[in-house]
């Protein structure tokens, strides 16, 4: 990923690495002890204080590529905090820097409501205890002398979840957590990780089961114009998948029952949501459970593709791959019957290539299971698009106005105006990450950087409608409905 | 009522998703979806036990397949 440096990205990749290799040589338990020596073999920390803080952030980040929690608590939530490599960042959240000249203005202190500023020695102060946050005085300030601080895990989330304990060490509400994993890449410590399926999926295809793998739409130009679809399959099928399905085709089918549910809706003048994007449901459940009627009954493009494989064969694994974290929170939600068995992200796929020494090559785009418009169901508008394409398929009215959620914090705010009853628009598209699915947590490049690829190898694709394409999949043997 | 179901790749061997499938159906059948929620969960460690891992309102049990109705029926309708 990208907002951080590349040091971080290096360490967390080992560690998938090291694990899945373990994993694969059907070793994790005599080699899980390993790690944490092999890849800080010392005498010099590199990072950190000391050689034993390194070696036991690398133990806690081994327990979640294996599904545990760091810190050996029992909690559900896929979110976790590695709490060795949370380096308590200060949480008063203004200061005065040295760019105060201690000024006869002191445009800082007439502007402070609160009488939290007084003048030190050299600088201003600001007094903790009275300060409410508000930023008057950073704005007031002349000099641009006084920094707002905000823990960047704190700052990122965008239903503040993040709190901290009493030694301010990262805490996450889990009540309140959406798992949509925006603060994991947000931590210049990377102090924030997600707990992987890599070993389980390692061992069911070790043991002998069918396991196929879905590949979210939002994958496609992410490794560059030469690594297609079809690169993704080979690659796979080499490390024991049996097959590999493009979740395009699911966003095909959750675009056509999300288009009759909408038509439906618009008739009765009922306001809907879409239902695809997993933190957005989960924001929905979580933050909204007054709104729940409104949302679609539809499944996600990856449950429609895991029940249309497992109606053919119901003992086959399905395995989702993409750039979601909360994906894998919708693995774990069991009321919905069928969907996949698991989620990974790219970097722990890419991990489990490596470590069979399996790299992605480039191959002929000749792959295709979604329509365009399902292979853009990964971009912010996509979902939208791709239903108004259905409304026009069937001869509905497709002139509807739809809310497109450009990331949480604009589905937060379409929720809220739902919710006041003043929403104006018909539909609220939600997509938790900005730009849709290809500015998920776990992308590997950011969407300005592989929109040119992703452009090249979608416009590869024939030009087969929605409908059209689901006439070729078995559409009447599984329900495209919740429950 | 929150019910958790082990996933892990231990459990799936020993048929969880035999477990959940059925524990879906019962949920249905009985209408408790509004009551019952039922989740998935990494693997615990108790995998040395023969059934798959549940837990109902937190505490453990051992599940086979074949004793799911059963189990469904004592501890899950049992506490309604």
């Amino acid at each position: 990923m990208v907002t951080n440096d590349a040091t971080l990205l290096r360490v967390k990749h080992d560690v998938l690495y090291e694990v899945a290799k373990a994993a694969w040589d059907g070793q994790l338990d005599e080699k899980k002890e390993e790690i944490p020596y092999r890849l800080i073999p010392g005498p010099q920390a590199q990072f950190r204080c000391c050689i034993y803080k390194e070696r036991e952030i690398i133990r806690q980040r081994v327990k979640l590529a294996v599904g545990q929690c760091p810190s050996g608590k029992d909690s559900s939530n896929v979110v976790q905090v590695i709490n060795a490599a949370c380096e308590e960042c200060p949480i008063a959240s203004y200061i005065v820097t040295d760019n105060c000249r201690k000024c006869m203005g002191k445009a800082c202190q007439n502007s402070c409501h609160f009488g939290a500023i007084t003048m030190g020695e050299n600088r201003a102060h600001i007094d903790p205890n009275k300060c409410k946050e508000c930023g008057m005085c950073a704005n007031a300030c002349p000099y641009n002398a006084i920094a707002h601080l905000e823990r960047p895990c704190k700052k990122a989330c965008p239903v503040d979840a993040i709190t901290y304990d009493e030694y301010g060490i990262c805490v996450i509400d889990e009540k309140k957590c959406i798992q949509c994993g925006m603060c994991i890449h947000s931590c210049p410590f990377g102090a924030i990780g997600s707990k992987t399926f890599i070993v389980d999926v390692i061992n069911l295809i070790r043991a002998g089961k069918r396991v196929v793998a879905m590949i979210a739409p939002a994958v496609e130009g992410q490794f560059g114009p030469d690594i297609t679809m079809a690169s993704w399959r080979t690659a796979l099928k080499k490390i024991g998948f049996a097959d590999m399905i493009e979740v395009a085709l699911g966003g095909d089918m959750t675009a056509a029952s999300e288009a009759e549910e909408w038509a439906e809706a618009y008739k009765e003048g009922k306001k809907m949501t879409t239902s695809c994007c997993p933190a957005f449901v989960n924001m929905i459940k979580q933050h909204f459970p007054m709104l729940l009627d409104n949302m679609s009954t539809t499944v996600s493009p990856m449950c429609g593709v895991s029940r249309m494989i497992k109606a053919e064969d119901p003992e086959t694994v399905t395995v989702f791959i993409g750039p979601c974290i909360a994906k894998k929170s919708e693995t774990m939600d069991l009321n919905i019957q069928g969907n996949a068995d698991y989620a990974l992200t790219l970097g722990e796929a890419r991990a489990m290539l490596r470590a069979k020494g399996v790299e992605l090559e480039p191959e002929e785009n000749t792959l295709q299971n979604g329509s365009v418009f399902g292979k853009r169901f990964g971009n912010g508008g996509g979902v939208t698009a791709a239903v108004l394409q259905c409304l026009k398929e069937q001869g509905e009215n497709a002139d509807i106005n739809v809310m497109k959620c450009n990331g949480a914090a604009e589905c937060k705010k379409a929720l809220l105006l739902l919710k006041a009853g003043k929403l104006p628009a018909d539909f609220v598209e939600g997509m938790a990450c900005v730009g849709g699915c290809v500015g998920g947590p776990s992308k590997h490049k950011t969407e300005q950087e592989a929109k040119k690829a992703r452009d090249l190898l979608i416009g590869q694709a024939d030009k087969r409608e929605v409908h059209e394409n689901l006439g070729n999949y078995p559409m009447d043997k599984f329900s495209m409905h919740r429950h | 009522m929150r019910v958790t179901i082990c996933i892990g790749s231990a459990c799936h061997l020993k048929g969880s998703r035999e477990v959940i499938s059925q524990m879906q159906e019962l949920v249905a059948q009985n209408g408790l979806a509004a009551k019952v929620d039922l989740n998935g969960a990494f693997c615990s460690g108790n995998c040395v036990k023969e059934g798959v891992c549940v837990t109902v309102d937190g505490e453990l049990y051992s599940v086979k397949p074949e004793e799911t109705k059963g189990f469904f029926e004592k501890e899950i309708l049992g506490r309604m």
